[in-house]
């Protein structure tokens, strides 16, 4: 699936991209068929089964989509983490400035 | 009443020791830093925040309020349970950016997205009004607990108030929120083990699932079994309008900081999670272990509307899930089952005692009264204050007494309705200033009471229903937020600019970015990362 992107570097990975929003969409759909498909399964509702099914295929396509991205975005991040913590307690600690 | 035998007796001590045992285990790292007290370091895989995320929000009153809406409804009624549909947007939206902004707690993201004087007023209400809303919380949690204990033993209800939450208190106030969340692994899968169990039970009580099904059907409510029926767009039992509002606040509100009744919760879990990536598995997993587990609660409390299918009062039908494991387990299998339910007040007691606590400490003692301060002054101010929050709960358990459920909705309609829309803008709007989300608070404040209690009580207005409210409560605060946004000056540039290059927020951002580009601070941040990544391909 070329049109999914699967490779990232950090600079495209800090931007908001079509797999964010498949992931924003395919999320609330694979909740909602879980709750209803367990739930009617757990009664041996035919229906129950078919929703369940659906929403583990979602979810798999949905951490498929955006774990690539994330893994990146986070990796990145990290680095930069220290100097955000400085300057946090730095607002915390504001007297100390004085 | 219920009869424990010698084994039941066994389970209960055991898991009350092996509780307060971790407490004492981890008092060690909780007393590190201040950071080790109220994050655990921020330093957890993502298993461990998310299974105190689903830990954390199966509290004592959940199957209660659980059990009412689905002995009412049927499987229609998990609907109203589907608060932890926010998780799914905002695991890769509002998580991420709020991992990105390193705050510890929503008071301190005030100071971080506004900044100035609103900034700071924001973070002091908030964190002024989270150590009495965590007093509140851990009080109805705390007295439903107490209903509990009286239905089954028949002690007065303070006792199981006060007792459950002292021995809370002793871990949490030992080791912090590093005894909080291992303590919350291990009630996670107890009372997931619990959840199972009883489920079991309750489907061997009738016969089988099919039976159940027959049963619902025979008695002409197979209505029950299908969870999308609505009777209308507004009218009728189970309205259209009712079931978008179920969807909609929760999932949307994924987008910001919206259904901020649990938002302050995961806020504390996001930020002790290691990385960006951890935090935003940890809370889609841990939202879905709760959605599996309303599901498999579904099954116990459908097999007792099969079994007890009479019961009118309210407060009655509430206990299905409670009476389906002490009535049906067997001898000796009905402690284990009470040690589930204290692995499932436990976690959100203590959760909300350390949540309480460090608001109390990181926002208002350190920041405002004592800048300067140590780690350890934090650390004990830490433990002191979470004997405070426990204290304030048992004036609020006290007060709420038998009405759990019409607390638990008034609190809601409190704190969401009116500000759920600018808790969203927050994050998504560049324009959406400090001093516009300080006035809906005000507003929301303010209009709630009138909107819920005063108006209908003086026959001035009908009483509403409860999602009829949410979207008038919505509508009232927006008339005052709206204008005060663009009657007052947008936020300082210099303070955007640099929130959005560490946090680099979704939506309408669009002159903050422009002047990020001109200021040159993306650029340098795509050469510093082209430059690392060239480097890391030479390795």
């Amino acid at each position: 699936m070329a049109w999914i992107k699967r490779s990232w570097t950090p600079h495209e990975a800090d931007e908001w991209t079509k797999e964010d929003w498949i992931a924003i969409v395919l999320s609330p759909l694979s909740f909602i068929l879980i709750t209803f498909g367990l739930a009617m399964s757990l009664f041996l509702l035919p229906a129950g089964f078919v929703m369940l099914l659906i929403g583990i295929v979602v979810t798999v396509i949905m951490f498929w989509v955006i774990d690539p991205k994330l893994d990146v975005l986070s990796e990145d991040y990290e680095r930069k983490q220290r100097a955000y913590l400085e300057e946090l307690e730095r607002i915390q600690r504001w007297e100390e400035e004085k | 009443m219920v009869h424990f035998t010698g084994l039941d007796y066994f389970w209960v001590i055991v898991y009350i020791l092996l509780t307060i045992g971790t407490g004492i285990l981890f008092y060690r790292l909780g007393k590190r830093s201040g950071s080790d007290f109220f994050l655990a370091g921020r330093g957890l895989p993502w298993w461990l925040p998310a299974t105190s995320n689903f830990a954390t929000h199966t509290a004592t009153d959940t199957p209660m309020w659980f059990s009412g809406f689905v002995y009412k409804a049927g499987l229609y009624g998990i609907w109203g349970s589907l608060f932890a549909g926010w998780c799914a947007i905002s695991a890769w939206v509002s998580t991420r950016i709020f991992r990105r902004s390193l705050a510890g707690t929503q008071a301190e993201w005030q100071t971080i997205r506004f900044g100035g004087l609103p900034g700071e007023l924001m973070r002091g209400w908030i964190a002024g009004w989270q150590v009495v809303f965590n007093m509140l919380c851990a009080g109805w949690v705390g007295i439903a607990m107490g209903n509990v204990c009286q239905w089954a033993f028949g002690w007065p209800p303070w006792w199981g108030l006060v007792l459950f939450s002292v021995i809370c208190c002793v871990y949490a106030m030992t080791s912090g929120y590093w005894g909080v969340i291992i303590a919350d692994v291990q009630q996670g899968i107890t009372m997931f083990l619990v959840c199972i169990l009883v489920s079991i039970w309750a489907v061997m009580a009738v016969g089988s699932p099919g039976a159940i099904v027959d049963k619902i059907q025979a008695m002409g409510h197979a209505e029950m079994l299908n969870p999308f029926r609505t009777t209308g767009f507004a009218t009728g039992d189970y309205p259209l309008l009712w079931l978008i509002t179920m969807i909609a606040v929760p999932f949307l509100g994924g987008f910001g900081m919206a259904t901020h009744f649990d938002w302050f919760v995961e806020a504390q879990r996001i930020q002790s999670a290691a990385t960006v990536k951890a935090a935003a598995y940890s809370i889609w997993w841990g939202a879905a272990a709760i959605i599996v587990r309303n599901s498999i609660w579904a099954v116990a409390v459908l097999a007792f509307f099969v079994i007890h299918p009479e019961i009118t009062k309210e407060s009655e039908y509430q206990l299905a899930w409670f009476r389906m494991g002490f009535e049906y387990f067997p001898s000796g299998l009905v402690g284990f089952f009470f040690a589930g339910i204290l692995a499932i007040h436990f976690s959100t007691i203590s959760g909300i005692l350390n949540l309480g606590s460090m608001y109390a400490t990181r926002d208002l003692y350190h920041h405002y009264i004592n800048p300067g301060a140590t780690e350890r002054q934090v650390i004990w101010v830490g433990r002191f204050m979470t004997v405070v929050v426990m204290l304030g709960s048992f004036f609020f358990g006290l007060m709420i007494g038998e009405n759990v459920t019409r607390w638990l909705f008034f609190t809601l309609w409190l704190m969401i309705a009116g500000t759920w829309l600018p808790n969203i803008l927050q994050v998504i709007w560049w324009r959406f200033n400090g001093w516009a989300y300080l006035s809906s608070w005000i507003a929301n404040l303010g209009i709630c009471w009138l909107v819920v209690w005063v108006l209908p009580a003086y026959g001035l207005m009908p009483q509403l229903k409860d999602f009829q409210q949410f979207w008038l409560l919505m509508a009232l605060v927006a008339c005052v937020y709206i204008p005060v946004t663009f009657l007052t000056r947008p936020d300082d540039m210099e303070r955007l600019v640099k929130m959005y290059v560490q946090t680099r927020p979704i939506g309408f951002w669009g002159p903050v970015r422009r002047e990020a580009e001109r200021r040159g601070l993306l650029t340098r941040v795509l050469e510093i990362e082209l430059r690392a990544e060239r480097e890391s391909r030479k390795e």
